[in-house]
């Protein structure tokens, strides 16, 4: 999943579905991991496997010691976008709607640390024929919208249909490029129906171009949440959706502060993901990181029942609060799945040895310096992150060995091509940290022959000018996290030339056919392992092509109040799972 | 008194007529597509030529301000986004709501903080101010003088943070900073406004000392001061009666400014104190380039600073009988 313009600055608020919940995912309150700090290539990497029909069953398994009651508060900074499922594909917004919103699949996180994919309001986490190109899901009995209507399978078609209305604009696409006969339909608003989703008593049977047997993980998406057809007002519904969830939105200021109280008539018998432990959640906004950082630390008043989704600890306070045992109790530190990494315009720098000596000029260790040290980031070497399912360990250009760069190899590379002075624009947006990395990465280059321009854009239209095919500019910030636990929805978006174009992801515009075979090949195998065997080798079969200098993986620390319970990791959303916290009495 | 007031009103709004000229050109004029912004990372042609149609930014600017100035009095739709009732002063595509509905949600707050430090300051400038004018070369001068300049030279964001430490963080006897409305709870409004309004009056309360002081000495030492006390006026008497009168003027007119000016959005002071006023708004939709809600502020800030000129020349002709309206 990409940044949306404005997350990049938080560059936290990327992920959807994450593949893994980690070893080293530790609470503030398991005493054994406050000590370490936490590393991303010493996380394990675990698969979120497909649950039973089982697992699927409601209530969600009690969490031990909550009690129901109380009220959550959260200081962030700020509001979200969208809050329409259509228009959601960020993990913040994922996050903050998980109590409303639900499903046909969805991720189900237990107590130690682990998710299973399974079915939400459907029955089940879904039938496969066909090697993956026709997908059933049954839906459940008993569930109920906040007006007290039971969901009708005329909702579920219309939020399917829906997602080709022009409108939705920010959601991820996944869905409308499988259905058949999706290229052509325009959404369900003029009458008209799309064959390739059919519907039989209370099951819904989709029919793609092509086998997916990841499809229900597709599914899990928020982007794919319900929606209600007689509730439906297109673009209004972005400010206020129907809920299907444990709770409903009671009031909303737009940018201030949001409210949810309990939806009556939610059965917790029909869910399987969410507990519904306090009785309202009070989401503020507008607090800077170091402010809402400031107030966990005092822990007085309500703050001490509040949490963040979108602010982390901030850097200013980092050193404080993790070096603190007590404040470092209230601390959830997760590693996360993302890759921060710079891609090189291969329209631009044709030769492989002027993009090799980047990547080996590359001041690795400077950035994180400049980030806030080695406890909010871990130095990258490849394109996946170490957490997700394929991720294959090498180090081409010397990020371990040499990770301050090394100025004399990549000086060497650009005498070899002729090359030494070669002029590199690059792009940034317009933030201090922003500034300062800049700043690092100029000298860098230069020490190693060549000659940098750097260019600040506009935040607002960052991803805009970057995702533009003649955008002028030979390196620029960007960063990818997989949309569910597997290779296809890294490599395809980002690196496979099918998707080269105005606003697509794949922003150094990549199109070698080695690897788009690769890619197309490692989609197509249905077994798990040697699909991720696969989609390791092309991480390295791309850094081979070096089209991207990798930046670093990312580690989260979110602080919350002294009278929060169960603050745990929602692996499906990467952010605090909301469902699962209580108010300690 | 009434053709003065109908007078100034007349000319505040061809000022403001002015001004949201001016400001509408200079947002629009700017390289920034309000349409790219709105319609998403899967955008295609068509829809950026739809949603361009419903924000009405597909016709010259001088059109857009037209129908921009129409909403004001009829209202305005904006297509699928929804319909802005009257009096309409745009739209934000971020939002997606009416920009003068954002603005009057944000409004108690800031008009809480505005006039909660205003009674601070005045309170505590104009009395230090009137001690050291009053006591002029003695040591409560000279303390008044030196804690103004001490003061004055301190930053909202270095006092801000340092007060939260140490009163509310470590000491614990002021709450967090928080609005609470002051219908719905007197007390809770004043104990989470308590903080801001201490910090942003310190720095003003310093500006209004040094003014009052060196007004009153000058005051003090004119003509008609001395003939007062020459014929047996008493000290006190000659003091309030003439010369705190007399020094009132300039420091009447500098609080309409600063008063009109915090109303406008005291951006530092919210954002440090994490508080949701007009100040914050301002600096989200600058941030974001939410260009109608941007103009909204500042013709919410120019109107202020209109109308509060208008209080001021009224209230200067019932200090000193000097000034007549005409």
């Amino acid at each position: 999943m990409s940044f949306s313009r404005r997350n990049f600055l938080i560059a936290t608020g990327v992920a959807a579905a994450s593949t893994t919940v980690l070893s080293a995912c530790s609470s503030g309150s398991d005493s054994k991991g406050s000590s370490k700090v936490p590393s991303v290539s010493g996380a394990k990497t675990m698969n979120i496997p497909v649950g039973t029909k089982a697992d699927s069953t409601g209530p969600a398994p009690e969490v031990t010691g909550a009690v129901k009651g109380g009220t959550v508060y959260s200081l962030d900074q700020f509001d979200m976008d969208h809050l329409d499922p259509a228009q959601i594909y960020v993990s913040t917004e994922g996050a903050i709607t998980r109590p409303i919103l639900r499903g046909l699949t969805g991720y189900k996180v237990d107590d130690k640390g682990g998710a299973t994919l399974v079915g939400d309001v459907a029955t089940d986490a879904g039938t496969m024929k066909d090697g993956g190109k026709t997908w059933s899901f049954t839906i459940k009995d008993g569930i109920k919208w906040e007006d007290g209507t039971d969901l009708s399978m005329d909702d579920v078609r219309h939020t399917f249909e829906r997602l080709f209305a022009p409108f939705v604009t920010e959601g991820p696409r996944y869905v409308q490029q499988w259905l058949v006969g999706g290229d052509k339909y325009k959404g369900p608003y003029d009458g008209k129906k799309l064959s390739s989703i059919e519907i039989s008593g209370k099951t819904i049977t989709f029919t793609l171009t092509e086998a997916r047997t990841d499809f229900n993980y597709t599914l899990g998406m928020p982007g794919y949440g319900l929606v209600n057809k007689k509730n439906d007002t297109k673009e209004k519904y972005d400010k206020r959706p129907y809920a299907l969830g444990p709770y409903k939105i009671d009031s909303r200021s737009i940018g201030k502060s949001m409210t949810y109280v309990r939806n009556e008539h939610w059965d917790p018998a029909t869910d399987s993901i969410r507990n519904a432990y306090p009785d309202k959640y009070i989401f503020q906004f507008g607090f800077q990181p170091v402010a809402s950082t400031d107030r966990y630390i005092a822990d007085k008043g309500n703050d001490q029942y509040a949490m963040s989704i979108f602010n982390e600890v901030a850097a200013e306070r980092t050193a404080q609060v993790l070096t603190n045992a007590s404040l470092k109790k209230r601390v959830l530190t997760q590693v996360d799945t993302v890759t921060y990494y710079w891609p090189i315009n291969m329209t631009r720098i044709k030769d492989l040895k002027v993009r090799q000596a980047i990547n080996w000029a590359w001041p690795h260790q400077q950035l994180q310096t400049i980030r806030g040290g080695a406890s909010t980031s871990e130095l990258a070497s490849t394109i996946l992150s170490p957490v997700t399912p394929g991720y294959k360990d090498f180090d081409l250009y010397g990020v371990t060995t040499k990770p301050g760069g090394d100025p004399a190899k990549a000086k060497a590379l650009l005498k070899e091509a002729g090359k030494v002075g070669q002029k590199l624009v690059i792009a940034y947006q317009q933030s201090d940290n922003a500034v300062k990395q800049a700043v690092a990465i100029k000298n860098a280059l230069e020490a190693a022959g060549f000659q940098v321009v750097n260019q600040q854009v506009d935040k607002t239209t960052f991803y805009t000018q970057i995702g533009k095919i003649d955008n002028g500019y030979d390196l620029f910030a960007a960063g990818w996290s997989p949309d569910w636990p597997n290779g296809y929805s890294v490599f395809f978006p980002c690196w496979s030339g099918k998707n080269i174009g105005d606003g697509r992801s794949n922003y150094a515009q990549l199109n070698d056919p080695s690897v788009n075979k690769a890619i197309d090949a490692a989609a197509k195998i249905a077994d798990v392992e040697e699909a991720n065997k696969a989609w390791g080798a092309i991480d390295k079969q791309i850094m081979e092509l070096a089209p991207v200098v990798p930046d670093y993986h990312s580690i989260r620390n979110w602080m919350y109040g002294s009278k929060i319970g169960n603050v745990v990791y929602d692996a499906g959303n990467t952010c605090v799972a909301l469902c699962k916290l209580y108010v300690k009495k | 008194m009434f053709r003065f007031l109908v007078r100034r009103v007349f000319g505040a709004l061809v000022i403001l007529l002015i001004i949201s000229a001016v400001t509408f050109w200079l947002f629009y004029a700017i390289p920034r597509d309000p349409a790219t912004l709105s319609c998403g990372k899967n955008c295609t042609p068509d829809m950026l030529a739809q949603v361009r149609h419903n924000l009405g930014i597909d016709h010259p600017v001088p059109v857009q301000y037209w129908y921009w100035l129409k909403g004001i009095f009829v209202g305005r739709s904006y297509g699928d986004f929804g319909n802005c009732s009257a009096p309409c002063l745009g739209y934000s595509f971020a939002n997606r709501e009416p920009v003068l509905g954002t603005i009057m949600d944000r409004l108690p707050l800031t008009l809480s903080l505005a006039f909660g430090s205003a009674v601070v300051f005045l309170i505590f400038g104009i009395g230090a101010g009137m001690l050291a004018a009053v006591k002029q070369g003695k040591w409560q001068d000279k303390v008044a003088s030196s804690a103004s300049l001490v003061a004055s030279s301190m930053q909202i964001y270095f006092v801000g943070y340092i007060a939260m430490y140490f009163f509310v963080a470590k000491l614990g006897i002021l709450d967090n900073p928080s609005y609470t409305p002051l219908t719905q709870n007197p007390i809770e409004w004043a104990s989470g406004l308590l903080l801001p309004w201490l910090v942003l009056a310190l720095i003003w309360t310093a500006n209004y000392t040094r003014m009052t002081r060196s007004q009153l000495v000058e005051t003090l030492s004119e003509d008609y001061v001395r003939t007062a006390r020459a014929k047996g006026l008493s000290r006190r008497n000659v003091f309030f009666r003439f010369a705190w009168r007399g020094a009132m003027g300039p420091i009447v007119t500098i609080f309409g400014i600063d008063l009109a000016t915090l109303i406008g959005g005291a951006i530092i002071t919210e954002t440090v104190f994490s508080l949701q006023g007009v100040g914050q708004l301002a600096l989200k939709s600058v941030d974001q380039s939410d260009l109608p809600m941007v103009l909204g502020v500042t013709l919410l800030s120019a109107g202020a600073i209109v109308i509060f000129n208008i209080a001021v020349d009224a209230v200067y002709a019932l200090i000193d009988p000097r000034i007549r309206l005409a």
